[in-house]
Parts: C-alpha cells; structure tokens; sequence
C-alpha cells in the first residue's frame, strides 16, 4: 500500500506536492554530532537524576485538576463568593409565583420571591422553597429510559419517530396527559405536535382538582374559566372548605391578597372578616373570624342556602327546589348573608369543593353581591388550574378499551394520584406506546416504555402564564446535572426538526406574546427585559364571559347526591364522611421524595413523615380510638386503606380526614433519613413508603373528582403506628389538674377583637414592667437588630419554616428524631389551641430565637461560645462549642438545636443544596437562629463598598423574605425611622416573657380578629 | 456517764492490727472474687456503652431539645453527694473530737474519691465534644487567648470538684500513712514491702513524727471542712443560678449540701454493713456506731423534709405563676411517680429511726439505707427532669425516658465505684488502725495522744532501708 496518498483537501489532491516541498522547518535544526545516543553510566545517572528530580519537584506544588480551567477573562457577573441572583419563575405548582434565584458559584442555592411579582409579592411558599433541593436530588434520571433500561437520546428518538409515524400512517389516536400547564410554548407545541395525528387529544388534569370550579363558569357564563380572585379587594370573605391560604389553586397569591385586605391601616382600621365553613381543621379555618365545623354536605347546603338568600335579595331569579334543611340557625346563616349582602361588590364567596352544583351556588352568591369584575375576575381569568375531570374520565375508558395507540404523560402522574390507580395502572399497561417525560422514576414512568426525562425547572428554559395577561419566564441557572432534555425539545425532535428549547420560546413570543406587550421597543428589548424582571405584564384579549345564567343553576341536584350512595348517619361509625385533602407542603404528592417537606410540620397537626385519618376528639372516644391506632377506612366503593389515627380538636364529628399525596414511589429511600444507632428506628421500614396513598378513596364516578366520600366505615385493626409531631396538643390553658386556678393560662399570645381593637389600639395588650438592674446594661452604638411578628399577618403557611432550612443547613433528621422531640428547626411555628363557644380557636406563633439582651444562655456556657454581639445579635460560635446544653436548658423559649448525631453526611448530591455563608455544623455542638447574620454581613459590606449608609429593609432574613403576608420585619432598631422602630412603638407591640426581663430583640404584634366580643387576650392569656 | 467503749471484744492494739490486716493479708475469698467479677462485669457494660456515645453521639440518650440534662447531671450530682460523708466523717466529725469517727472515717474517705471518680466521668461523657474538654480549663493557649467564661456555674463546678477531689486524695492518704509503715512492716522482703515502704514516706512512728503528723492532719481537715459545704453549694449553682422555674431558687445551696450529706450517710451505712459482716469486724463498727449515723440520718432526713416542704410554699407564696405550675405539675403531673418516690424514700423511710429497737435491726437499716440512696437519685431526677420537661412555652413540653445506653452508663458507674472499693478492701485496711488504737482506752482521746505503731515494728533504719 505504499502508493496510497493520503490528501487533506480537494486543492492538495489536485496538486500533489510531495512532503519535502515544504519542511517543517525554515532550516534544519542543528544536531548535535557529537551525541552519541548509546548512554554512559554518567549521562545515565544525570538523566534519573534530573528526571528523578524534577518529579519530586512537581509533584510538590498542587496543580490544577480535571476539567477546571481558571479564567483569564473572569466573567463580569462571576465573582468567587458573591451570588447572582436571576429572575424566574417557580415552577414548584401551576400558580406562577415569581421567584428570584440565588447563585453562588454557578450553582442555585435558594429560591425567593421577586418582591413586585404582581402574583406572589414577594412571598414564596414551602413548596417552592423546596423545590431547589429537587435539583440535587441522586434520584434524578440521567439518561433517557427505554423499557426500564438506559438508552441514548438519539436510539430513544429514533424508535419514537419510527412508532409514531406508523402510528400517524393508519391514523391512530395519540393522547398527551398533563396537568395544568401554563406555558403557551410548551401548549402551543403539544397541539402542533398532536395536529400530525389523525386523532390527537391534549387532556389536563389536576390531581387537586378544580374542574366543577371551571365548568360552574362554563355553564353559569359559557366561558370556561377560572376567575382570578381578589381577596385584597374583599371586605367579607366566605370560604366553604376552601384551603386557599394553605393549598388551594394559589396560596401565595391569596395569602398575600388576603393580607392586604388585613392591614389594620387607616380609619377605621381596615380588616376583611373571613368567615369559614369546613368539616376539617385546615390552615384556612385556623386562621378565620367566624369557623363552623359542619359536615361536607351540610357545608354544601348551607352555601345553597346562603346563596339563595343572596339571589332573593338581589332579585335574581334562582329556582329554590327541594334543598336540605339548613345545617346551622337560620339566624346565624342570615347574619351572615347580611354580612355579605352589606359589603356587595367587595365581598367574596369560595369554596373549594370540586362539585358542580356547590361551585355554581358559589357563583350564584357571588353574581347576586356583584363580585364578579370585583375581586371575582373573568375578563382577566387565571389559567393556574385547568383541568377537566369529563375529559380524563372519557379518556380513561378510552384507555382501559385499548382505543389509544399512544399516551404521552408530561409531568403527570395518573397511576398515583388520580383515582382508581389501579385502573390506570392497567390501561397504562395495555396502552402500546407509553412515554414519559417524568424526570425521575415514578408510579407511571415506571410503566411507560419509554421516558424522556426533562430538565428540572431550574435547568431549563420555559414561559408561563398563569393568569391572563401575565407572562413570565424562567432561566436555566445551572448546566443540567444529567443527560436530560425539556420536554420542548423533545417534542420539536419528534416532530423532525429538533430545535432548542430557547428558540422555541423565543420564536412563540415573536409571534405571539410580542405583539400584546405594553409600550414600545424592539422584541429583544422585550424579550430581555422579561427575562431580567422575570415577568411582563401584556394585554388581555376581550373577555368573553358572558352575563350570569341564574338557569345554571339546577335546584333538584341536591349537592353531591350522586356521590352519596349510603344513606348518611354520622353518629354511626359506618357512616363517617371522607375528606380528602392536601397537606400544606407536600399538596398532591408531586414533591413526596423531598426531605424538606416531608419533615415540614403539617401547620395543624405538627406531625411529619405520615399521612392519618384525623377524628374529632368526640368520634376517637366513640370509636374507642388512640393516637397512633391503626384504623381501616372502607369506601363504599370497596376502595379500603390502613392509617393511623389521629385526634384533632376543632374537627366535623362525622367526618375523618385524610392527606392525599403520601405512599409515593420513591420515599422507600428515607428508610435511612435519620441517625442510625440502637435504638433509632428507620423513618420508614425497609420496603415501605412514606404514608399512604388516599388516591384509592377518591370518588370518580360521572362527574367530577369527589374529595368528599360518603358512609365510609372506620374499624379499629388493633395495630398501632407512632405519628411523629414536633408539638402536642399542650394549649396555653393549663391541664385542669395542674392548673392553680381554673383556667389558668399562659400569657403568651395576646388577641383582641376588631372592635376592641378600633376602640383602643392596645386593646388585649399589657404594659410591660420596667426592671431595674443591678448590673450595667448593653450599650448599641450602631446597629441593633430587631424583629418583629405580626400575629395578625400570619397565617402559619410554613413557609418561613423552609426558607430558614434553605438558608441555614438546617438537616433532615427522620420520623424518629422527630419523634424524639429532636427536631432541628430554628424557626419553628408554635401552635396553640383554645376553646371558644364550644369551637376550636388556633393561633400561630412563629418563635425563633429571641437574640435576648440579658440572654440566660449567654451567661451559662463555660468556654463563651455564645456570645453577644455589638449590635444585639446573640451569636453562637459553633467551633468554640463543647456541647453542655446547659445554654439550651436555660433558654426560655427553647429556641436552640442541639446535634445529636452526625446528621450532615459527606458525599451526598444535596449537599451542593448547602449554602456556603453558613457553616454546616458538626455533632455535639448547640445551634440556633441567626437573624441570618450571613445577610446582615452581606448588606453591610455592600453599602459599605458604596459608601453609603445602611438602608431600612436592605436586609431581610430568609423567613422575613419568603413570608407571603409579610408578617415578619426586620431592622435596625436604633434607626428611629425604620419600619422595625415604629412596630415597636405600636399599641399592638409585646414581647413574650418580658417579665423574665431577659429583654428580647423580637417582638410580636397583638392578633387582632374580625369579630365581636373576643374577650381580649384572655383566652391565651 | 459512764463511757460505753467504742471498740468491743477488749481488742488491745496488738489484736487491732491482727483484726484489721487479717482481711488483706490472706488470699481473696470466694466470695471475694464472684463480687469482683460481678462489680467488673457491670464496668465493661457501662464502659462499653460509655465508648458507644463517645462514637456516636449523645443522640444515644434519651434527651431531647427541652431535657437537656436528666440521667447525665442526675448521675454527677447523685455521686458528687455521696462522696459528701467521706469528708464529714473525716474533717468536721474530727475537728468536733467525735470518737465513733475512727472506725468508719477510712472507708468513707476511700467512697468519697470513688464517688467523685464516678461523678467526673458524667460532665466528660455529657459534652457534645468532649474530646475538646480541656477548653473548660482557664489555661494560656494559642486559640486567640481564648478564655473561659468565670460567670458560668459550669466552670465552678470544674474548680469546685477538681479541688474537692485534690484535698480528698491528700487528706485519705495523709490518714492511710501510719497505717501504710504497719503494713510494710508486717510484710516481708520483696515488692509489696518496697511499694509499701516507698508510700508510707519512711514513717517510723517517732514522736516528732506524730507530732508532725497530728498537726498536718489537723490543718488539712480545717481546710477539708469548708469543702464539704462549698461543693454542692456550687453544684447547686448550676440550678439556682438559672432562669428555669424548679431550678431558680435561692434555697438549693442548703438544701442540697443537707441532701449531700444524707445520701453520703446513707451510702457509708450500706457499705459498712456489708464490709464488717464481709470482713468480720462487727467488734470495730459496732452496732453503737450503726446506731449513731442512724440518728445524723434521721436528722438531716428531717432538713431535707423542710427543703421540700420550703420549696413548696414558696412556689405558692412567690405568686409566680411559672413556679407554681412546676412544682403542682411535680406533684400530679406526668412525672409525679418520680416526686412521689423521692418524698417516701428520702423522708417517710427515714422516720423508722426514731425508734430506737429499729435502729438496732441491721437487716432493716440496711434496707433502709439502699431506699435513701434510691430516693436521694430521684431527688436530683425530679429537679433536673421536672423542671426542663415542661417550663414556659407549653409549646416546647416534652417528655423524657431514658435509652438503654443511659441506663448501662448509670449501671457502669455503680460498676466502678463497687470495683474500686472491692480492690480497696483488699489492698488496703479497710479501717484506720492508728486511730483506732487510739480510742481503745477511755482516757485516751482521738488524735489527742499519739498512738505508736506495734511492739513489733522494726526499728527505724530497718524502715529507711526499706523505703531505699
């Protein structure tokens, strides 16, 4: 083969040169003659000696490893050290908050609200929190899966393309299952995508669901839509079991309207009265004027017949046929609608109860005060939930009769979360082409031959809208950690022309977001200024909701009837009610493989790691029921499920509840989330889940998906099964027996009355009693720290509770050492339980670490490793730390965390989730709040840096920030204007325990309720 | 009055020495060794478990983000008070020229190091890091000159103990050297005489060096007497000094000295009663003496009585609200077993005493004691555990019950103070000989007239040669 010429370009091949024609070097390179290449002993000896020499030398110094390559050029927004912060949008549910993202070093730390998000307004809930431990989560897919198996994107598209084009050859129907999806790219893509069958379908659900609310509106107005609510704007809110400051549709959003409306500004002071019907104890109920525990039926009627004085009074004419007897006085239910009736056009009728007839009742309250375009918006609709149960249902049967040749799940989820799992299960199984985009492996991807793994949100470009007329985007802020892609792209690769997923976006909004933006500019000025603020606000098109449709409304159907097979006795322990509902943080279940959220407290309850079926104290003692005594729940559907009992005050009687989204696939793996030693027992047992799944309750049977069950029957199984809480039901009242005088109580939390309130500002307050001290006291020449809560603001959402795990590296520590009252949360939300006319009164107290000025653990550690700082920090100096306790023993509102074990571990993925600013610490050593002294140091330097003073509100500790009712603030107490100074001056303004004179930095603001004759402070003290 | 001899059976000092070395000088019994091995078995259990939480953290116990402390500091104060009767017995019941001293002060001094032995292990093991334990000593050192904290009650405990247990070794040993030159001449050449002769100091029992002796041994129990009253007052700081209702009161120096010195008694008694049946020296603790430490019993039962009965009305009288909740919640709440317990051991068992007949029923006393030493743990569980375990935010009421690892830690202490005292019994006479002698004649007054070793003691250059 020696005549075989190799040539490099056309031009060489045309003109052969030969390789000497041009020498590699100008002119020869001198060699040494005199070298002789045999190697004498000498030159030998030298040569070892050298090379000998100079890889001792080298290997001295610590070179550069593997990939990392130093800048030349350091990147302008790259400082070692310093975040960056992006604008996004979270995509933890479909309500849209915005989110700012924190990077440090090129990877996302923590996600907070972006404070003129129009939606959220700066809060962000747990969920969304959380959501930036999913990134790092080991249980991530890496790589596409076909048939279980890892495969190549290329191998994975080609035999998609190739099943799909068969399948669009003979005209097969192709169905893509998702749930809610706000994103007009990635909506418009699947219909462009589905247009290249002969029958292709997009069918959206919600596992929580919302489809009677839509279809109410479908019927009462011809536009199937959800109506932005406005609590802001709402003087009267009338909630029936609706959670919407805890898991309902947007918490965030409402939480912050219903703040606004709470504000107690101006005068009289403005506060909205909130008056709630519901069979459970949610967030939602805990935080209402006026609470009635009422059946889910009889809440139902109760809306019918509030809704049908409403339509008499406003003269709409409403058919009132055979309806239940009115559950409540009928005084007591008029007042009510007098309340309404008073406030028309700013009042507000929700409820959360996917049933036709309820939401068109709803609608029908709403219409005769004049809500809608009030706080009830349909020109302006919300697209944060739009599922539709007919569809799903009519795809079901299509499924299970073989009818689908394909079925694409994207971010859905139906053999876990919808009902009758197993019914999907098999249809999914008989379905020939199943594809998954689920990025990790699930009840349903499992079942999918293929899966093609999406980014994480975090990962990824996308785009939203989730209410009309607000766009808002998200940006990749990391490199996607495995071999994933957005489900965008996958889309355009198996439509034939594989397009990246920005340019996706990008070309949509040319065409269609660009043309309704407001004001003037270029696309690309558009386009950047969107991504930098993280939202836009664009025009809407004409609303085209019709007007109210009294004849809507059918009077004969009275509620849920058809969900109601048994005749209902709820005395008898067969004919209880099913409630099935979300827990705050972990909703339908979608985030159950997040550690953060499984040991998130539920607000109420307080109990982590399980779901229960919760009784009224009344029913537990007549079904002879313990906490933590296994019951069975038999559906009269056959549907049956095993849980432990749990006892909760301020419950229906006739009603057991019970928290969807448990018994997930995946949570096996938090066998070993806490401590190993002796005694410690696995957060679940090997094999097992974390709870169950209540899925398998769910009635879904012709309309809607039921939440609420009939003639479910309760048997003891005699098993029993510890719930683990981080509080019990200990109230400020003193047990009976122990108490000095009856109903002694503990002056902890203080509230007043609304009108109390109007008539003196420091109505259910105290005067705090000067101490004189023997002892010179601390003297803050420049900052000091200060904190104040507002108990009127919060609602007990938790979600300060996520942000402060977030910012501090506070561990997961398992069920058990919950259980073990070891939980390590620094900022915990203490709930307490009253009596009130034989209701159940809840209030919330986040309690921190008071950063005491005379603190009692100060003075107590032997080697000062808590000290206090100049400007009233009371800091915690973990490496000085021998570990006595004697600090935490000593603490009075038992703030401080001790570290029992070893919970941070090495060599975990969620470990790049730890925030650098703050040091993980080690076992044997206290920790405790902060007041995020990282951040304060942080906005130090920076206004430092610029040469300008510290600017009231420039720092905002991670619970402050993530707050959506704002009801923590921080700041300088010795800048007399600070918001912090002029809280402090409020007639509302105590501090817990100040009779210690320990004299804390944080303060909290008097509860004031939207209701008569609250016997001021009393009740709690 | 006519004088009722301390010392039955007509013993002359030569019999004493006899009696009293009789134990030591022959082999171990049986029974000996089966409580050795029982004693040194429960050791390996506790220091088994004790290695456990140094590897794994104090997670093993059973302590919570509200119990801070409970079996850990229970423990130290329970040891810390019994070694209190060590030093009574031997400083004040001294310096107030109490005879019946003699016979018991040696083993009570011995239980007193051993009980402090056994209470320093508990402030080690109950850090987070102990291995970082020497930070509580105020020391020149390069970590930026960091100090130690002189407001934190911990660290007087650490002077207070580490004094306590200094002066206790000194003044044990100072007691044990004429004893020592006994023993060293009564054994013959070879190892044991060469480490007795090298303890004993070249003692040759001259006048001069009574005198010295008399005068040392004068000076270290003065300086012996105000310890026993300062260690558990410091002790008590650790409670007193704190904002936590059930702990923040001014009673606790009093009150916990007075519990110091009852369970000490109690603990002496429980020993002697066993040791002289053991040892056969019923003629030395008689049952006089038995009776005697009953009656101090009864009486500083009778104080601790008050301390609890003080305790009470002041919760009730001080109006404050916090307080008052704590001690009704001992009372009737979730605890109040462990209260209940300690009243009826610590002040219903010892009311037997005023009944002379009962105080001669050793088998009851015996009981007794082992009931006081119980009620007087649980005296120091219900104050550290009651109190943390429900005090201002009902939010943060816990509860507590201890893991298995506490329980063995407790268990391995008892282990070690039982093995010390097993190997002390053996090695060394179990009561001061000298002192005894001293006592045997009516006239002659306790460490007023010197006491000569034997007749047959060698003479002093033999002892010089023996000590080089």
């Amino acid at each position: 083969m020696k005549n075989k010429r190799y040539w490099r370009g056309l031009s060489e091949r045309e003109n052969p040169q030969p390789d000497t024609a041009q020498p590699e070097f100008a002119e020869p390179p001198a060699v040494d003659e005199g070298f002789d290449i045999s190697l004498s002993r000498r030159s030998f000896l030298k040569a070892a000696g050298f090379s000998l020499g100079g890889v001792l030398l080298s290997s001295c110094g610590r070179g550069p490893v593997g990939e990392v390559i130093s800048s030349l050029a350091q990147p302008e927004e790259l400082v070692p050290g310093r975040a960056v912060w992006y604008s996004s949008t979270c995509a933890g549910c479909a309500a849209g908050c915005g989110a700012l993202v924190k990077n440090r070093d090129s990877r996302p730390l923590k996600l907070e609200g972006i404070p003129e998000h129009p939606l959220s307004r700066g809060g962000l809930c747990a969920v969304g929190q959380a959501s930036v431990l999913g990134l790092y989560d080991d249980h991530r897919l890496r790589a596409p899966l076909s048939a279980g198996k890892p495969c190549s994107w290329e191998a994975l598209d080609a035999e998609i393309i190739r099943e799909l084009d068969a399948i669009s050859r003979k005209g097969g129907s192709v169905r893509v299952l998702a749930r809610t999806i706000t994103s007009p790219t990635l909506k418009a893509a699947l219909e462009s995508f589905l247009r290249r069958f002969r029958d292709g379908r997009l069918v959206v659900y919600d596992p929580l669901s919302c489809s009677a609310l839509l279809d109410a509106h479908q019927s009462a107005f011809g536009l199937r839509a959800l109506p932005r609510l406005h609590f802001e704007r709402a003087g009267v809110i009338a909630g029936f079991d609706a959670d919407f400051l805890g898991t309902w549709i947007s918490p965030v959003e409402y939480a912050a309207g219903y703040r606004a409306g709470r504000t107690l500004e101006g005068k009289p002071a403005r506060q909205s009265r909130h008056i709630h019907f519901e069979p459970r104890m949610s967030l939602t109920g805990a935080n209402a004027d006026e609470r009635i525990v009422l059946g889910a039926r009889e809440v139902a009627a109760a809306l019918a017949h509030l809704a049908l004085d409403l339509a008499r009074r406003a003269g709409l004419p409403a058919a009132s046929g055979a309806l239940p007897a009115c559950p409540i006085d009928a005084g007591r239910l008029r007042g009510f609608a007098d309340e309404l009736w008073a406030a028309r056009g700013h009042s507000l009728v929700v409820t959360g109860a996917n049933e036709l007839s309820a939401q068109l009742y709803a609608a029908l309250a709403n219409s005769a005060l004049g809500n809608y375009s009030h706080t009830l918006d349909l020109d302006r609709p919300s697209f944060q939930r739009q599922g539709d149960d007919g569809a799903l249902q009519s795809l079901l049967a299509e499924l299970s009769a073989g009818r689908v040749d394909a079925l694409f799940t994207l971010d859905a989820n139906p053999a876990a979360e919808l009902p009758r799992p197993g019914a999907w299960r098999k249809a999914l199984e008989g379905t020939p082409l199943v594809v998954s985009f689920a990025g990790r492996v699930d009840e349903t991807s499992a079942l999918a031959r293929f899966t093609a793994p999406d980014h994480h949100p975090l990962e990824a470009w996308a785009d939203y809208e989730p209410v009309a007329g607000l766009v808002s985007t998200a940006q990749p802020v990391i490199r996607p950690l495995g071999d994933t892609r957005p489900a965008l792209e996958s889309l355009s690769a198996w439509t034939g022309n594989r397009r990246p997923a920005l340019d996706l976006i990008r070309d949509h909004w040319r065409g269609n977001i660009y043309p309704r933006r407001k004001g003037a500019g270029s696309f690309e000025d558009f386009w950047t200024s969107t991504v930098h603020d993280g939202f836009a606000e664009i025009s809407v098109p004409a609303g085209r909701a019709g007007a109210f449709r009294p004849s809507a409304i059918r009077p004969a159907a009275p509620p849920s009837a058809a969900a109601q097979p048994h005749q209902e006795s709820p005395a008898a322990a067969s004919g209880l009610q099913l409630a099935l509902y979300a827990k705050t943080g972990l909703l339908d279940g979608r985030f159950s493989d997040n550690p953060w959220l499984q040991e998130l407290p539920d607000p109420v309850t307080k109990i982590v790691w399980d779901n229960y079926a919760s009784f009224s104290p009344d029913a537990a003692s007549r079904l002879g029921l313990a906490q933590g005594d296994v019951v069975r729940l038999s559906a009269p559907s056959g549907a049956h499920l095993e849980l432990p009992a749990h006892i909760q005050p301020g419950q229906h009687d006739g009603t057991v509840a019970v928290a969807l989204g448990y018994g997930r696939l995946g949570t096996e793996r938090f066998a070993d989330a806490g401590p190993r030693w002796l005694q410690g027992r696995p957060t679940v047992a090997p094999g097992m889940r974390v709870g169950k799944n209540a899925a398998e309750l769910l009635a879904f049977d012709g309309g809607p998906i039921s939440f609420d069950i009939g003639g479910v029957s309760v048997s003891k199984t005699g098993a029993r099964h510890e719930l683990s809480c981080t509080q019990e039901y200990h109230s400020l009242q003193l047990p009976e027996r122990l108490a000095s005088e009856p109903g002694e109580t503990r002056d902890i939390v203080r509230e007043t009355g609304i009108e109390e309130y109007r008539r003196d500002p420091s109505a259910g307050n105290k005067q705090e009693h000067g101490h004189e001290s023997l002892w010179p006291e601390h003297v803050y020449e420049g900052h000091r720290w200060g904190m104040a809560v507002d108990l009127s603001a919060c609602t007990g959402c938790s979600a300060c509770v996520v942000a402060c795990q977030s910012e501090n590296n506070v561990p997961v520590v398992g069920k058990d050492e919950v259980g073990r009252r070891r939980d390590m949360a620094w900022l915990r939300i203490d709930r307490y339980y009253a009596d009130r006319d034989g209701g159940t009164d809840v209030v919330f107290q986040p309690m921190l670490c008071q950063h005491c000025a005379n603190a009692p653990c100060e003075t107590v550690c032997p080697v000062l490793a808590t000290m206090h700082s100049a400007e009233g920090l009371n800091q915690q100096i973990y490496n000085r730390c021998v570990g006595t306790r004697y600090c935490a023993n000593n603490c009075p509102y038992k703030a401080r965390r001790f570290n029992w074990f070893q919970y941070q571990k090495e060599g975990r993925l969620s470990n790049l989730a730890l925030n650098p600013d703050v040091t993980v610490r080690m076992r044997g050593v206290m920790e405790k709040c902060t007041f995020c002294v990282q951040r304060i140091q942080e906005a130090k330097f920076e206004a430092k840096r610029l040469g300008r003073p510290l600017q009231d509100g420039e720092i905002r500790p991670a619970c402050a920030q993530s707050c959506p009712s704002q009801a923590i603030v921080f700041g300088d107490v010795n800048d007399p204007g600070s918001r912090i100074s002029r809280l402090r001056k409020d007639p509302r303004h105590y501090r817990v325990l100040a009779e210690l004179n320990v004299q804390p930095s944080v303060g909290y603001l008097v509860k004031v309720r939207s209701r008569a004759g609250n016997g001021g402070g009393s009740e709690h003290g | 009055m006519a004088e009722i001899p301390w010392i039955l059976g007509g013993k002359t000092p030569a019999r004493v020495t006899e009696d009293i070395c009789a134990p030591i000088e022959r082999p171990p019994t049986a029974l000996w060794y089966a409580a050795f091995a029982a004693s040194a078995s429960v050791l390996l259990a506790g220091a088994a478990s004790m290695a456990y939480t140094l590897f794994t953290g104090i997670g093993t116990w059973g302590l919570n983000r509200s119990v801070g402390w409970a079996f850990d500091i229970t423990n130290f104060v329970f040891w810390i008070g019994i070694g209190h009767a060590g030093t009574l017995i031997s400083a004040i019941l001294f310096l107030f020229r109490q005879k019946w001293r003699t016979s018991v002060n040696r083993s009570a001094e011995a239980m007193t190091l051993f009980a402090v032995m056994c209470a320093g292990i508990f402030p080690l093991l109950h850090m987070g890091r102990p291995w970082f334990a020497y930070w509580v000593l105020p020391y020149p050192n390069t970590r930026g000159s960091l100090w130690v904290s002189f407001a934190s009650p911990l660290l007087w405990d650490v002077f207070a103990i580490s004094t306590y247990f200094a002066i206790s070794a000194a003044f044990w040993y100072l007691g044990l050297i004429p004893d020592l030159a006994t023993m060293r001449d009564r054994a013959g050449a070879g190892m044991k005489r060469m480490l007795l002769g090298f303890f004993s100091l070249g003692w040759s029992g001259s006048a001069r060096s009574w005198s010295h002796y008399e005068k040392a041994y004068l000076l270290l129990a003065g300086l012996a007497t105000p310890l026993v009253v300062s260690v558990h007052t410091i002790v008590s700081f650790d409670f007193a000094t704190s904002v936590i209702p059930g702990w923040h009161t001014t009673i606790f120096p009093p009150y916990f000295v007075a519990g110091a010195i009852f369970s000490g008694m109690a603990m002496v008694l429980t020993l002697m009663i066993v040791a002289r049946k053991v040892m056969g020296l019923e003629d030395y603790i008689t049952d006089r003496h038995i009776d005697v430490m009953c009656r101090i019993i009864l009486t500083v039962s009778c104080m601790v009585g008050l301390a609890y009965l003080t305790e009470a009305f002041i919760a009730g009288y001080s109006g404050n609200p916090y307080e008052r909740f704590v001690f009704v919640n001992r009372q009737l709440g979730p605890m109040a077993w462990a209260y209940w317990t300690m009243v009826s051991c610590n002040v219903l068992t010892p009311q037997l005493f005023w009944f002379k007949s009962l105080r001669g029923r050793i088998g009851l006393v015996f009981a007794a004691s082992l009931v006081i030493n119980v009620g007087m743990w649980f005296e120091r569980f219900v104050i550290i555990v009651t109190s943390l375990h429900r005090d201002f935010l009902p939010s943060s009421w816990a509860s507590y019950t201890p893991s298995v690892i506490e329980i063995a830690t407790l268990a391995g202490s008892f282990g070690l103070f039982f093995t010390l005292f097993l190997l002390f019994c053996r090695f060394l006479p179990a009561i001061a000989m000298a002192e005894v002698k001293g006592i045997l004649h009516p006239a002659a007054r306790p460490g007023a007239v010197p006491v000569r070793p034997p007749a047959g003691g060698p003479p002093v250059n033999a002892v010089e040669g023996g000590v080089s």
